[in-house]
C-alpha cells in the first residue's frame, strides 16, 4: 500500500511537471471559448439560437470526446509508458522495493485522476461561459443533465485509456502507439456505423453513451447492459495490461 | 560474516547466445565485489537479474535471504543500484529526482537528500534541472540516487563512467568509507582494472557467460604482479580451455 500511494504521488508529479498538461489544459478552455463564440456569432449573424445555456456543456462534450480527450489520454499514457521504457527512466522506479503492480496501478490512478481534473474543469468552465452568455435559459434540470453528461463518459474514457496502456506496453515506439490508437480509434467507430448489431463490443461507439443518460425516456436496461460491457472490457484490459506490464523487459 | 548476494545456477541466455550460464557464487556482507569481464560477457545482465529487470530461465538470486523472484520487494529495500547508464528525470531537478526515490522509504527525509547530494558534490547543482547536466554530474546524481536510502548493498554498474579524476578518487574513498564504517557490500563491475584492483577486496572474472574464477585480491596479488596480469592470464588460460574442448 506504502509503495502504491507513492508511485500514485510520484505520477502525479511528473505529470504536473510536464509542459503537456498545461498544453491539454489550453486547448481544453480554447475549445470551450470557441464554441461560446460559435454559438454567438451564429446567433447574432443568422438569427439561431444554436445553443442556450445548458446546451452548451453537451455541445463542448460531444466535440472533446471525439477529439481533446481521447488525444489527451493518448499523449499522457505515451509519456507514462512508452517514454519511460525508452529514456530508460523505467529502470529508476522499477529497481525501487515496490511490487510492478503497485506500480502499474499506481500510473493508471494518476491517469485516471488527471482525467478527471481535465473533464471536470471543462465541464465548469462551460456551465460557468453558457450561463454568463444565456443567463435567461438557465434552469436547475438543465445544469443537472449536463453534470451526469460529463460523469457517465469518465467510463468509456477509462475504457480507452486501458486500451493505449495495453498498446503502450506492446510497441515499443511512442510514435506507433499514438498512430496505432488513431487508426484503432477510426476503425472501431466506423465498424460500430457499419455492424451496428455489435456495437455493444466496440467501446468506442460507447463515447456518446451520454445522450441515453440524458434522455427524456431512459431505457435503464440498456444503460445496465452497456454499464456492465464497459466494467468486464475496462477489467479485461486492465489484466492484459498488467500481464505485459509485469513480463516487460527492461 | 552473513552472506549478502548467494546466486544459485542462475541462468539467462538470450537468443544471441549472450547472457549468463549457471552462476553459482556468494558474496558475503561487507565485501566489495569486483565483476570483471569483456564487453558482452554477461556482467550487466547479471545485475539486472539481481535487481529483477529481466527474469532468469533458471536459478534465483538471494540478497539477505530474500528471493529477488519472490521476494523481491523485502529482497530490494536493502538494495542501492546504478545499472548501466545513470539516467534521470529530465525536467525534473536532482533534488525532485532523489525526492521521488526517497518516497520509496520512510527512513529518508529531505536532509538524507541533501547530505546525499551534498557526498556526490552536486549540493550547488541541487535544484537545477538534470537535463542540463554533464555526463559526469549525472553519474554523481545516478551514485547519490542509489546511496539515498543508506542501503545495505550496493550494486554499480560501471561506476566511474563519466568522472573525472577527483570524481574517481571521491567515489574509491566512498566505497572503501562505507564497506568499512558501515559495512555496506559491494557489487562492483568495472573495465577500469587498475581501479578495481585498488577498490575490492574480492574479484570474480567472467568470461563466455561463465564465471570462470573468484579469489581474494590479496591471493591475487600474491601469485601474479597486477590484477590486470591475472585477468590476461585467466583470458588465455580460458581460450585454451575452450580451443582443446572444441577439438
Amino acid at each position: 500500500m506504502v509503495g502504491l500511494q507513492a508511485n500514485y504521488r510520484n505520477e502525479l508529479y511528473k505529470i504536473r511537471k510536464k509542459k503537456k498538461l498545461a498544453a491539454g489544459s489550453i486547448l481544453s478552455i480554447l475549445a470551450v471559448l470557441i464554441g461560446q463564440v460559435s454559438a454567438t456569432l451564429i446567433n447574432q449573424n443568422l438569427g439561431l439560437l444554436l445553443v442556450n445555456s445548458t446546451e452548451l456543456p453537451l455541445m463542448i462534450l460531444g466535440v472533446m470526446m471525439y477529439s481533446i480527450f481521447p488525444l489527451f489520454i493518448t499523449f499522457l499514457t505515451i509519456d507514462m509508458f512508452n517514454n519511460e521504457y525508452n529514456s530508460n527512466t523505467m529502470k529508476l522506479i522499477l529497481t525501487r522495493p515496490t511490487s510492478r503492480f503497485s506500480i502499474f496501478t499506481g500510473k493508471l490512478l494518476a491517469l485516471f485522476t488527471v482525467l478527471m481534473i481535465n473533464i471536470a474543469s471543462v465541464m465548469i468552465l462551460s456551465l460557468i461561459i453558457g450561463i454568463i452568455f444565456n443567463f435567461s435559459s438557465v434552469t436547475l434540470i438543465g445544469i443537472t443533465r449536463s453534470i451526469i453528461a460529463y460523469l457517465v463518459s469518465l467510463l468509456p474514457l477509462i475504457t480507452f485509456t486501458l486500451f493505449v496502456v495495453i498498446l503502450a506496453n506492446l510497441v515499443k515506439s511512442g510514435n506507433s502507439v499514438f498512430f496505432l490508437t488513431i487508426l484503432s480509434f477510426i476503425g472501431m467507430y466506423v465498424l460500430g456505423i457499419i455492424f451496428h448489431q455489435a456495437s455493444s463490443f466496440l467501446f468506442i461507439s460507447m463515447f456518446d453513451w451520454y445522450r441515453l443518460w440524458i434522455s427524456e425516456s431512459i431505457q435503464w436496461l440498456k444503460l445496465l447492459r452497456m454499464s456492465l460491457s464497459m466494467i468486464g472490457f475496462s477489467i479485461m484490459l486492465y489484466c492484459i495490461g498488467y500481464l505485459l506490464f509485469e513480463r516487460k523487459v527492461v | 560474516m552473513n552472506e549478502a548476494i548467494q546466486f544459485t545456477n542462475l541462468t539467462k541466455l538470450y537468443n544471441n547466445g549472450r547472457g549468463i550460464d549457471d552462476l553459482n557464487l556468494t558474496v558475503k556482507q561487507g565485501e566489495i565485489f569486483g565483476f570483471l569481464g569483456p564487453n558482452g560477457a554477461g556482467k550487466t545482465t547479471v545485475m539486472k537479474l539481481m535487481t529483477g529487470l529481466v527474469q532468469p530461465t533458471l536459478g534465483d538470486v538471494l540478497i539477505f535471504g530474500a528471493s529477488v523472484q519472490h521476494q523481491f520487494v523485502q529482497a530490494m529495500s536493502h538494495v542501492g543500484c546504478l545499472i548501466e547508464t545513470a539516467e534521470s528525470f529530465q525536467y525534473l531537478s536532482a533534488y525532485e529526482n532523489l525526492s521521488l526515490s526517497a518516497s520509496f522509504y520512510e527512513h529518508v527525509d529531505a536532509q538524507r537528500i541533501h547530505e546525499c547530494l551534498e557526498l556526490t558534490g552536486l549540493s550547488q547543482y541541487a535544484h537545477e534541472k538534470t537535463k542540463k547536466f554533464s555526463l559526469g554530474m549525472k553519474q554523481r546524481l545516478g551514485i547519490a540516487n542509489a546511496l539515498l536510502s543508506n542501503p545495505k548493498l550496493l550494486i554499480l554498474d560501471e561506476p566511474l563512467n563519466g568522472l573525472d579524476v577527483q570524481g574517481m578518487l571521491d567515489m574509491r574513498y566512498l566505497i572503501k568509507k562505507l564497506s568499512e564504517e558501515h559495512g555496506t557490500t559491494f557489487f562492483i563491475s568495472s573495465h577500469l582494472i587498475h581501479d578495481v584492483e585498488l577498490t575490492c577486496n574480492r574479484i570474480g572474472i567472467v568470461l563466455n557467460s561463465r564465471l570462470v574464477s573468484a579469489d581474494t585480491t590479496d591471493d591475487i596479488l600474491k601469485n601474479f604482479s597486477s590484477l590486470e596480469q591475472y585477468f590476461i592470464n585467466e583470458v588465455e588460460r580460458n581460450g585454451r580451455i575452450t580451443s582443446q574442448l572444441s577439438e
